[in-house]
């Protein structure tokens, strides 16, 4: 059963693992890269970590862009059949959405590996400086992680109905709405702020996508 | 008598202007029961409904003596499905499509999916989204049926066919039945298919069940009688009367149902003469019901 619905993933997604897992693969090989000779022969600490730190940016992109794209591409066909086929199958609701999401995340550890091993190339390809270190295993397992979250939540919107995506809008939109009322009647309220400052910072949900994403660092 | 699908005081509502209430529903074991209604009448939701698809309001419903929600993954794995609109997922090939289904179903029959796609002459490498829509019924009921379920519930499942695909797909469906004597529920609005193979009937309209009863009663049951002189009252008639209307001179239409020719006896009390009875096709009949469910008296 989960065989075939591997299959079914890896059918829909597939462009997207393979491209995914080429840019996973190169983003740490090009940091390192780009980091250049003279960097790492002469040792140039704080110009080899500013250029690390540049491209850290590069994985949660890829991490959302991943997770987005895997959930949709989960529930896309469902979706259009209005989802009568998967309940006319013989399984709980649950245990085929359960099969749907592992059959996504399991292809998703594709581009997983290929950024363990883009950061292995890369570090040893170079000379690191003194006082430097590497974390491949780190770096990937942060990816792997942030990764992980964000097609949770992509594949819980996605798999909702038209009327849940309303929900959610409806909630960002009325959270809009009262910041810009609070503007207007000069209330010194950062609604939107504080609900960044909660979900990006520690110990919020998506703090794993923020800080330095450093392959190299001291 | 046993029942392989049971409804009782079924309760939906789909928005504000669809409603489903009160439905009682009985199919009874190893019949070919046909589920007749006009576009829009409720037939496809109440067989949502009995799979589990969607969640009533309140009522009972046992499939197979299974509860309904509650176990309705048992009895998906004991009941093949023909939706009204084609649900597979079109960018499978045929192959791909059997091999998904097939992964789900303990009771699959491989060979004699392999016999029917050679049946239905099905290109196993063809994409769904390329498939006719004949092609697409012929897979959907392939799929069904070689899952050798005791239960075939098939949705509108030759609308749109054209007639020799109909005859295959129906065919199918005669030999699994004889072979395994599994209960079918076929909705349609294409009476004359359901006259032909069915040997009871429920008609449904606006969310209720009009009519419940054995094929045979249904075709001969309901008439048309020519009465002269025909009373202001019916009074205690021993038959329904659907619907009259005044026609030449001192004689009037009736339709009426429960028809026994020993009731001519009847218009004999009430000084009226039957003048003919004619009997209606189960078109005719189904038409009349409706008009009659559909008048203000109802």
């Amino acid at each position: 059963m989960f065989r075939m619905m591997l299959y079914t993933q890896w059918k829909w997604s597939r462009l997207l693992v393979v491209a995914g897992t080429l840019v996973a693969f190169a983003i740490p090989v090009l940091s390192v890269q780009s980091a250049g000779e003279y960097n790492l022969q002469h040792w140039e600490a704080r110009a080899l970590l500013n250029s690390i730190e540049s491209w850290g940016l590069a994985y949660p992109i890829l991490a959302a862009g991943l997770a987005v794209f895997m959930a949709m591409t989960a529930w896309g066909p469902d979706h259009r059949g209005r989802h009568v086929y998967a309940l006319s199958l013989p399984v709980p609701r649950w245990h085929y959405a359960l099969l749907r999401f592992g059959a996504g995340a399991v292809l998703l550890a594709v581009p997983v590996l290929a950024v363990w091993i883009g950061a292995l190339v890369g570090t040893a390809s170079a000379v690191i400086p003194p006082g430097l270190h590497a974390y491949p295993y780190a770096l990937a397992l942060r990816f792997a992680l942030a990764l992980l979250f964000a097609y949770a939540v992509f594949f819980a919107i996605s798999a909702g109905t038209t009327r849940t995506a309303g929900y959610i809008l409806a909630g960002i939109g009325a959270i809009i709405v009262v910041q810009v009322m609070a503007r207007a009647a000069h209330v010194e309220f950062d609604l939107v702020g504080t609900i960044f400052g909660r979900m990006l910072g520690w110990p919020g949900p998506l703090e794993i996508f923020t800080g330095r994403w450093m392959l190299i660092d001291v | 008598m046993s029942h392989a699908i049971e409804m009782r005081d079924l309760h939906y509502r789909a928005g504000k202007s669809f409603e489903i209430r009160d439905l009682a529903l009985n199919v009874p074991t190893g019949a070919m029961y046909g589920f007749l209604g006009p576009n829009g009448s409720g037939k496809t939701t109440t067989i949502r409904l009995m799979l589990g698809l969607l969640r009533p309001l309140g009522g009972k419903i046992t499939v197979l003596g299974g509860e309904i929600p509650r176990e309705a993954p048992r009895v998906l794995a004991r009941t093949g499905y023909v939706p009204e609109q084609p649900h597979l997922y079109q960018s499978l090939t045929v192959d791909e499509a059997f091999r998904f289904h097939s992964a789900f179903y303990p009771t699959w029959d491989r060979k004699w999916a392999d016999e029917l796609v050679e049946n239905f002459q099905l290109d196993r490498g063809r994409l769904l989204s390329r498939l006719s829509k004949g092609e697409m019924g012929k897979l959907e009921m392939l799929l069904a049926l070689a899952q050798r379920p005791e239960l075939l519930v098939l949705d509108e499942p030759t609308d749109g066919l054209d007639p020799v695909v109909r005859r295959d797909v129906l065919t199918a469906v005669l030999e699994y039945v004889s072979q395994q004597n599994a209960t079918v529920f076929i909705s349609s609005h294409l009476v004359h298919e359901l006259e032909r193979i069915c040997d009871w009937v429920g008609v449904m309209d606006r969310g209720r069940l009009v009519a419940e009863l054995p094929m045979h009663s249904f075709k001969n049951g309901i008439k048309r009688l020519r009465v002269a002189n025909a009373p202001a009252l019916v009074g205690d008639a021993p038959f329904v009367l659907l619907s009259r209307e005044v026609g030449n001179g001192a004689v009037e239409t009736w339709i009426v149902r429960g028809w026994q020719p020993t009731m001519t006896q009847y218009f004999e009390g009430v000084g009226a003469a039957l003048r003919e009875v004619v009997d209606l096709d189960l078109e005719e009949g189904f038409v009349e019901l409706l008009r009659t469910f559909r008048s203000p008296r109802n």
